[in-house]
C-alpha cells in the first residue's frame, strides 16, 4: 500500500526548474532514500511534501489524500527532521518537547515525552538550553521531535550528520526497529552512503531536478561495474605504474599499495596480463562496486 | 481550529519570556519611560497655562491607551521573527499548525501582554501624577478594543512586509507603530496639525479614539459617531491587512519558507 504517491512534481524559479516532473510512490514500512549532488533538488522535493513550499505544477497525495486539501489531518501523521531547521535555541529541552507535543494531537503528552526522552538519551539534559547542547545532541533532540506524534510517515533530512558513531548507529537501529513494529515509512537523504546501504530499501537519485535513477542500493551500486582492486607491489613498482598508464587505467598510489579501478569482467584478463609482463605483487584485495561508487560515476558524469 | 495547538504556539512564546527577561522588562520599561517623560514635560508646561489641569490627564491617558496599539501590533511580527531567527519556522509549519492558529495564539499573547502593560502603566500614572485613566468609565472598554484592533491591522501589515520583503524589514516590528502616533492625535488634537497631516489624521481610526478621550475628559461624553467611524476605518484597515498578508504568504510558500532564514 502505498502511503505517499508524487505525480509529475515539478518547481521551477522564473526560468530555472528545480524539480522537473518526478513521480514516485513510498510504500508502507518502506525506507526510501534520496541522493543526489548538491543542488539537485531534494530540499526543494522535500520541502514540497511539506507544505512550506507550493510546487508549480504536480500532485502529492498522503494516504490517498491530496496534500493542500488534508494538511492538517495529514501532519498529523507525518514528521520532519533536517539539519537545516532548528528548535528554538534559548528553550531548554524539556520545554521544546512539551511545546512541540501541543502542535500534535497526542494522547498522554507528559508519557511520550518521557519515553521518547529516553529513548534518544535526552534524560539528563532535559533542563539544558539548546545552545548549552553538542551538535550531536541537538540531533538527537531533533528526531525526538520527529517521533513525538507515532508518525506514519517521516522526513528525514541527514538524520545523523554531527552524531558520534556509536549514537548514530543507535539511531539507525531505532528507526530499523520503528519500522519494523509499526510500519513506519521514511524518506531519507544523507551524505553518508554506507548508511543509505544499510538503511534503505529503495533508493531515487535526482540529478538538475529529474529522477535518473530508481532501484535497490545493491542493484544501483552493480550497474556500474566497478571494481577496485588493490595490489601490494613491493619491488616491481615502476614497471607496474608504467604498464597502467600505457593502458589508461585509473590508478592511486599509496605506500607501495595500488588501487585500481576496472570493469569486472576485465579482472582475469588484467591478472593474465601481470603474469605475462612479469610484475611481482603481493596481497590482492578486490572490492565490489559500492553506492559511493554509484554516486561518484553519476555526478562525475554529470559535471563533466 | 484546535484548541490544543494555539496552547501550544503560546506556550512556546511564553517559554521566550520566561528565558529573555529583556522581553518582559518591554512591558513596562517603555510605559515608564513614556510616562516620565510626557508627563513630567506636561505638568512643566502646565505651569505656565492657565487653567490647564486637563493637559497632564489627556497627555498621560493618551500615552497609557497608546500601549494597546503598541502592544497589539507588536506581537505577531516579533513571534514571527522570533522564529525566522532560532530557524524554528519550519517546525512549527510542518505540524499541523494553521497560520490561522498561529495568528490567534499571537493575538491572544498580545492582548494578555496589552492587558498587563495598560494596567501598569495606569496604576504608575496614578502613583505618579494622580491621573485615573479610569475616570473614562464605560467608555474605555470601545477605546481599549478599538485601539487594539488598531494595533491587529499595523500588525498583519507589517508581518506581511516581513514575509514579502524579508528580515531586512524587521525593523519596522518595533518602528512602525510609532510613524503613525503623530497622526494618531494621541498627545494633541487634530487643530494641532498642519493640514496635510489632518488629512492623513482622519483616515486613521486611532485619531478619533484620542479625540473622543479628549472628549469624555473634558465633558464627561463623546460623539458615538467618532467610535462608529473608528470601528468601520478598523474593519477596512483589518481587511486590507488580512488580504496582503495572505498574499504574502502565498508568496513566501512559492518561495520555500526556509527562504526566511
Amino acid at each position: 500500500m502505498s502511503v505517499l504517491s508524487v505525480k509529475k512534481l515539478t518547481k521551477q524559479f522564473g526560468s530555472f526548474v528545480a524539480v522537473n516532473n518526478i513521480s514516485f510512490e513510498l510504500r508502507q514500512g518502506e525506507i526510501l532514500g534520496l541522493l543526489g549532488p548538491n543542488g539537485a533538488g531534494k530540499t526543494t522535493t522535500i520541502q514540497m511534501l511539506l507544505g512550506i513550499m507550493t510546487p508549480t505544477e504536480g500532485e502529492i497525495q498522503y494516504f490517498e489524500k491530496p496534500f493542500p486539501l488534508f494538511r492538517e489531518e495529514i501532519l498529523e501523521k507525518v514528521n520532519f527532521s533536517s539539519t537545516y531547521t532548528n528548535l528554538p535555541w534559548d528553550l531548554t529541552v524539556k520545554e521544546c518537547l512539551c511545546f512541540s507535543s501541543y502542535l500534535y494531537d497526542i494522547k498522554n503528552r507528559k508519557e511520550r515525552i518521557k519515553k521518547i526522552v529516553e529513548i534518544f538519551r535526552l534524560s539528563n539534559l532535559l533542563k539544558q538550553t539548546l545552545n548549552q547542547l553538542s551538535a550531536g545532541q541537538v540531533t538527537r533532540l531533533n528526531l525526538a521531535k520527529a517521533f513525538l506524534n507515532f508518525p506514519a510517515v517521516l522526513l528525514l533530512d541527514e538524520p545523523t550528520a554531527s552524531l558520534d558513531p556509536d549514537v548514530a548507529d543507535m539511531v539507525r537501529k531505532f528507526l530499523l526497529e520503528e519500522r519494523e513494529q509499526f510500519g513506519v515509512s521514511m524518506i531519507f537523504t544523507s551524505h553518508n552512503m554506507a548508511e543509505v546501504e544499510e538503511v534503505c530499501d529503495r533508493v531515487i537519485f535526482i540529478s538538475h531536478g529529474k529522477i535518473i535513477a530508481d532501484n535497490t542500493p545493491l542493484e544501483l551500486a552493480r550497474s556500474i561495474e566497478l571494481c577496485h582492486i588493490e595490489l601490494f607491489v613491493p619491488q616491481d613498482l615502476l614497471k607496474l605504474k608504467e604498464y597502467l598508464k600505457k593502458h589508461k587505467f585509473f590508478f592511486k598510489e599509496k605506500n607501495r599499495y595500488i588501487r585500481v579501478d576496472m570493469k569486472e569482467k576485465m579482472i582475469a584478463n588484467f591478472f593474465s596480463a601481470l603474469a605475462k609482463e612479469k610484475i611481482l605483487y603481493e596481497e590482492v584485495s578486490i572490492e565490489k562496486p559500492t553506492l559511493e561508487d554509484y554516486f561518484l560515476e553519476v555526478t562525475r558524469k554529470k559535471t563533466v | 481550529m484546535k484548541i490544543h495547538r494555539i496552547y501550544g504556539t503560546m506556550l512556546r512564546y511564553v517559554f521566550v519570556l520566561r528565558h529573555n527577561l529583556d522581553r518582559v522588562a518591554d512591558m513596562f520599561y517603555w510605559p515608564i519611560l513614556d510616562l516620565l517623560l510626557w508627563g513630567v514635560t506636561s505638568m512643566y508646561f502646565q505651569k505656565f497655562v492657565p487653567d490647564a489641569s486637563w493637559l497632564v490627564l489627556s497627555i498621560v491617558s493618551g500615552i497609557t491607551l497608546w500601549l494597546m496599539v503598541w502592544r497589539g501590533q507588536y506581537e505577531l511580527p516579533m513571534n514571527l521573527l522570533e522564529d525566522i531567527w532560532n530557524k524554528n519556522l519550519v517546525n512549527m509549519f510542518v505540524s499541523p499548525l494553521s497560520v490561522k492558529e498561529w495568528m490567534i495564539a499571537s493575538l491572544i499573547m498580545g492582548i494578555l501582554k496589552g492587558l498587563v502593560s495598560f494596567a501598569f502603566a495606569g496604576f504608575l500614572s496614578f502613583i505618579l501624577y494622580q491621573v485615573n485613566v479610569f475616570s473614562l468609565g464605560v467608555f474605555l472598554l470601545p477605546f481599549v478594543a478599538l485601539l487594539l484592533m488598531s494595533g491587529w491591522w499595523i500588525g498583519f501589515m507589517v508581518t506581511a512586509l516581513i514575509l514579502w520583503f524579508g528580515r531586512r524589514m524587521q525593523a519596522l516590528a518595533w518602528t512602525f507603530a510609532w510613524v503613525l502616533a503623530p497622526f494618531s492625535l494621541v498627545y494633541y488634537p487634530l487643530s494641532a496639525l498642519p493640514p496635510i497631516a489632518q488629512k492623513i489624521s482622519l483616515i486613521l481610526p486611532t485619531s478619533y479614539i484620542f479625540e473622543g478621550m479628549r472628549e469624555v475628559l473634558t465633558t464627561g461624553n463623546i460623539d458615538i459617531s467618532k467610535l462608529v467611524l473608528s470601528f468601520i476605518l478598523n474593519l477596512l484597515y483589518l481587511a486590507i491587512s488580512l488580504f496582503f498578508l495572505k498574499k504574502a504568504f502565498q508568496k513566501i510558500l512559492r518561495q520555500g519558507l526556509i527562504k526566511l532564514y
